[in-house]
């Protein structure tokens, strides 16, 4: 019997943990208890990018991960961290769920991960401490916490934002004395992060949609029997639905949430967004390869 | 016996002399080893464990503190600091711990305060007949006040130990009451035994002469002014004012007080590097450690084997108090925050406990520690200053002691102590 | 002959002793780069609205520069932190054999910097740090320099230890501690 170790970021409870949780059940049921999968939650492993490089090390089996913390490693997988190229939660299941899912989740491959599914991470929008954003002029100066990575700043630069560098756990503290003016992320870290807190304006133009992968060491995979292989990777792809079904609980009653908490969320109309980010596709998408899975993501229907 | 490989190894090497970082990185070294998986994963926490901006603070505040006491600023606030208390029973002890109050409010190092407050206090005090053991016990305990009030990076070794979502704003705000209280109750002991010594008054220089001492010493208490409020107005972050506070001491010492030259300079430098290169590599070496923990599963081992023992919060805490205050005499703050701060914090949540009162009860806790033989670098450094060896220094030093333990009873007991003003600034 | 070697070692320690001076300013250069890019970084926020990127994840590989620099500096000038309880019970005979056991723990971890830092610093070359666009390689390689330097400190001190040298009475001035 083996016991297999499994990353994830977030707190216990939270979808992606309990959906790897059931994923264990699911392996530890068909496997007769061959194989148990332990998730160490709340980044007690070390925070993403640390712990990609012990899955590829072998050092852990499995990884809960979000495709932003890749970067560039993988471009296929860059794709799906443009803004705006999923037009709604509907379009991004119907793109991941397909053929461009399997070609992305097979890129992995290059990295040394054998990446089994996708789970829903929701979608970012920005929040700020002083008013609700309608059009990207509204943005122009203001101050946007975002992950270190080149595709987040050049994104609030085209939207005429200043992109900040700032520690996660500075943000808080930031916003309240007015170092930045606001962040973005999706409803569920919105509301346990307590930014609803300070601030108030959360303005739905929902940029980006970046999916969760569920990952395993390409070490440890080429160990596994290949019957045993496939329950794995059929495992992964049952958690989904699980995941998704927790995810939306969970958006649901962040909401409430946060409304409770006064956030005045406002919806925004895409298109000058979209229109602005022109620049940062030239950017990112210049191999002709991307260009046209770019286009066929566009192309897929929802 | 990955168990006994880990904790075994460290235990051995530390009782042997080899430095804590080593003992951090060999016990993980030979574990991962023992265990058969990549070792490569020690070096990569090893790296990952020292890269974090939040940390920058660390180097700052050191070389903050290392330029306004070789440029003199130090020297000033305990002028001033003499002016207005010495003529209270026992002024001088009175006048030692207002001086560690008004220095820790810029300094986050006990250290660097017994040295500062202490190299200029304790020969006057032995001076003027006070006893060098007196001098050196309320210097030693005086400093501890440092951790407590901002700026203070322990605080912010153990907002990244626990995660690094526990607010450093919170705990810098929440160090303030129970920093006074310590301050307070240090006073009345330093009173009390300087009573029963019959110790000496210092007379009331006059109105004039102590607000001339108060004008001298304003550049160094601005700084106070200026993290405090660039903090709250939003010029910069926690982090950033502890580079602000390194360009603001060098700006007095450079052009207000002209102290500072450059062969004073490079020696704050040098010295600043040493400190920071000896802490954070502990702190890399402790990220190596803290992962293989995490491996291991030591802490949810832990917190069902205290879980059975008892489940009443209270109990908990004072279990955890007992053995931090054990674990600190023997080790040093900075890796015991380090260490613990995984294994402690889960446990004290699940009883809910709130991570920033924690984190006020372990630096307090752990700061007495560093008072306490056969590790404690404040009380080494006190004693060094009033030369006398530590066993002089225990024989007198139980009533701090005691003034201590009374703080981080009603800190640990009392929740309201650090949580109050937090809430105040959050507004709600 | 034998003094031969032991000048040999002499002079070995003083160029030994030249690189360590040279490690530590480049480490204060480091520390103060540090405070000029984190003070820029508040200007240039506050003052001009407009915060360059790259001033976060340079001052943080800056930083892990100068704390690896200063580290192997510590094993020579032995500022490192540490606390001998077993020394107190035995006989002064006893402190160069825990000294050599020491020594030898720590030369296997500078050599384990060496190697798998030297490992971290190859998988690096392809992976570019985020906004810096640099490679990853330069994120491991102050533990590959500094384990090369912590091995290099740790051989002169066993070698001056065997020749019969002071080394283990030498205590650094420094006052560092970290409270
Ligand atoms: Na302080
Ligand atoms: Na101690």
């Amino acid at each position: 019997q083996t016991v297999l170790r499994s990353s994830d970021t977030h707190p216990d409870g939270y979808p992606t943990v309990e959906a790897v949780k059931y994923f264990g059940e699911l392996v530890k049921e068909r496997t007769d208890g061959r194989y148990e999968v332990e998730v160490f939650h709340s980044a007690q492993l070390g925070q993403e990018a640390d712990t990609i490089e012990q899955t590829q090390f072998g050092v852990i089996d499995l990884n809960r991960i979000s495709i932003g913390a890749f970067g560039t490693q993988v471009p296929e997988a860059t794709v799906t961290q443009l803004p705006f190229i999923f037009r709604s939660v509907d379009h991004y299941h119907n793109v991941l769920d397909g053929p461009i899912g399997d070609e992305i989740l097979a890129a992995f491959d290059s990295v040394d991960v054998v990446a089994l599914a996708f789970y829903d991470g929701g979608s970012r929008s920005f929040y700020n401490s002083s008013k609700p954003i309608e059009t990207p002029d509204d943005m122009a100066g203001m101050k946007f916490r975002v992950m270190q990575s080149d595709i987040f700043v050049d994104m609030v630069g085209a939207l005429g934002g200043n992109a900040t560098p700032m520690p996660y756990g500075e943000v808080y503290s930031g916003i309240q004395t007015g170092v930045i003016d606001g962040a973005e992320n999706n409803y569920p870290s919105y509301d346990t992060a307590g930014h609803a807190e300070v601030a108030k304006y959360y303005s739905l133009d929902e940029h980006l949609m970046v999916p969760e992968v569920l990952v395993m060491s390409k070490i440890v995979w080429d160990g596994l029997a290949p019957e045993d292989q496939e329950i794995f990777r059929q495992a992964a792809k049952d958690s989904v639905a699980k995941q998704r079904e927790l995810w939306a609980a969970q958006e649901v009653e962040s909401k409430k949430k946060v409304e409770e908490l006064g956030a005045k969320i406002n919806t925004v109309d895409k298109a000058p967004f979209i229109e602005a980010m022109k620049p940062v596709y030239e950017k990112y998408v210049t191999d002709p390869k991307l260009k046209d899975l770019v286009e066929r993501i566009q192309a897929t229907e929802g | 016996m990955e168990y006994w490989i880990l904790f075994g190894t460290f235990t051995a090497l530390m009782l042997i002399g080899t430095p804590i970082s080593f003992c951090l990185g060999i016990a993980s070294f030979a574990t991962i080893t023992y265990l058969g998986r990549p070792a490569i994963v020690v070096f990569q926490q090893l790296n990952s464990g020292v890269s974090v901006f939040t940390l920058m603070a660390i180097p700052f505040f050191i070389f903050a503190g290392d330029l306004m006491m070789r440029g003199g600023i130090a020297a000033r606030i305990i002028a001033f600091a003499g002016a207005i208390v010495g003529h209270i029973r026992g002024g001088l002890g009175q006048v030692n711990v207002l001086a560690s109050t008004l220095f820790g409010g810029i300094s986050g190092s006990a250290v660097a305060e017994a040295a500062a407050v202490g190299g200029i206090m304790i020969p006057q005090m032995k001076e003027r007949g006070y006893g060098a053991d007196y001098a050196v016990n309320v210097t030693s305990m005086a400093a501890l006040i440092a951790l407590l009030l901002p700026p203070s990076h322990n605080m912010i070794i153990y907002s990244i130990s626990g995660g690094g979502r526990i607010s450093i704003a919170d705990l810098f705000t929440a160090g303030v009451i129970p920093g006074i209280l310590l301050a307070i109750s240090l006073m009345v002991t330093a009173y009390i035994v300087a009573r029963r010594r019959g110790y000496p008054t210092e007379p009331f220089p006059g109105f004039a002469k102590a607000f001339q001492y108060f004008i001298i010493s304003i550049p160094g208490l601005m700084l106070i002014a200026i993290i405090f409020g660039g903090v709250r107005s939003g010029i910069f972050t926690a982090t950033e004012s502890s580079c602000i506070a390194v360009i603001y001491a060098l700006l007095v010492t450079i052009f207000v007080y002209r102290t500072m030259d450059f062969s004073n300079f490079v020696h704050c430098v040098t010295g600043a590097v040493r400190t920071t290169a000896m802490v954070l590599f502990i702190i890399g070496s402790a990220a190596s450690f803290g992962w293989l923990m995490a491996y291991l599963r030591v802490a949810p081992i832990l917190t069902d084997g205290v879980a059975q023992l008892t489940n009443d919060p209270l109990m908990v805490l004072m279990l955890i108090n007992i053995l931090l205050l054990l674990l600190g005499t023997f080790m040093d703050m900075g890796p015991l925050i380090i260490i613990t701060t995984p294994i402690f914090l889960p446990m004290v949540t699940e009883f809910g406990v709130d991570p920033v009162h924690f984190g006020v009860i372990m630096i307090l806790n752990l700061g007495i520690g560093l008072n306490t033989p056969p590790l404690g670098p404040v009380q080494f450094v006190a004693a060094a200053v009033g030369k006398i060896s530590i066993w002089q220094a225990m024989r007198s030093v139980w009533p701090f002691y005691g003034a201590g333990l009374l703080v981080l009873g009603l800190v640990t007991y009392i929740p309201a102590l650090s949580l109050w003003l937090p809430g105040l600034f959050r507004g709600h | 002959m034998e003094s031969d070697v032991k000048n040999g070692l002499l002079a070995a320690s003083r160029v030994f002793g030249g690189v360590a001076m040279v490690a530590l300013w480049l480490a204060g250069l480091g520390l103060v780069a540090m405070t000029a890019i984190v003070a820029y970084q508040v200007f240039m926020r506050y003052v001009m609205n407009s915060s360059p990127p790259w001033t976060e994840a340079s001052s943080i590989m800056i930083m892990s520069w100068f704390i690896f620099l200063g580290a192997a500096v510590g094993v020579r000038e032995k500022f490192h932190m540490g606390f001998d309880v077993l020394l107190y019970v035995l006989p002064p005979s006893g402190k160069p054999v825990l000294r050599t056991i020491s020594d030898l723990a720590i030369f296997a971890f500078g050599f384990g910097m060496v190697w798998f830092g030297g490992e971290l610093a190859l998988r690096g070359w392809t992976v570019r740090v985020p906004v810096l666009g640099v490679p990853q390689t330069l994120t491991y390689l102050p533990i590959v320099v500094s384990g090369l330097l912590i091995c290099l400190f740790v051989l002169e001190r066993m070698a001056l230890r065997l020749a019969g040298e002071p080394v283990d009475d030498v205590e650094t001035d420094q006052i560092v501690s970290e409270a």
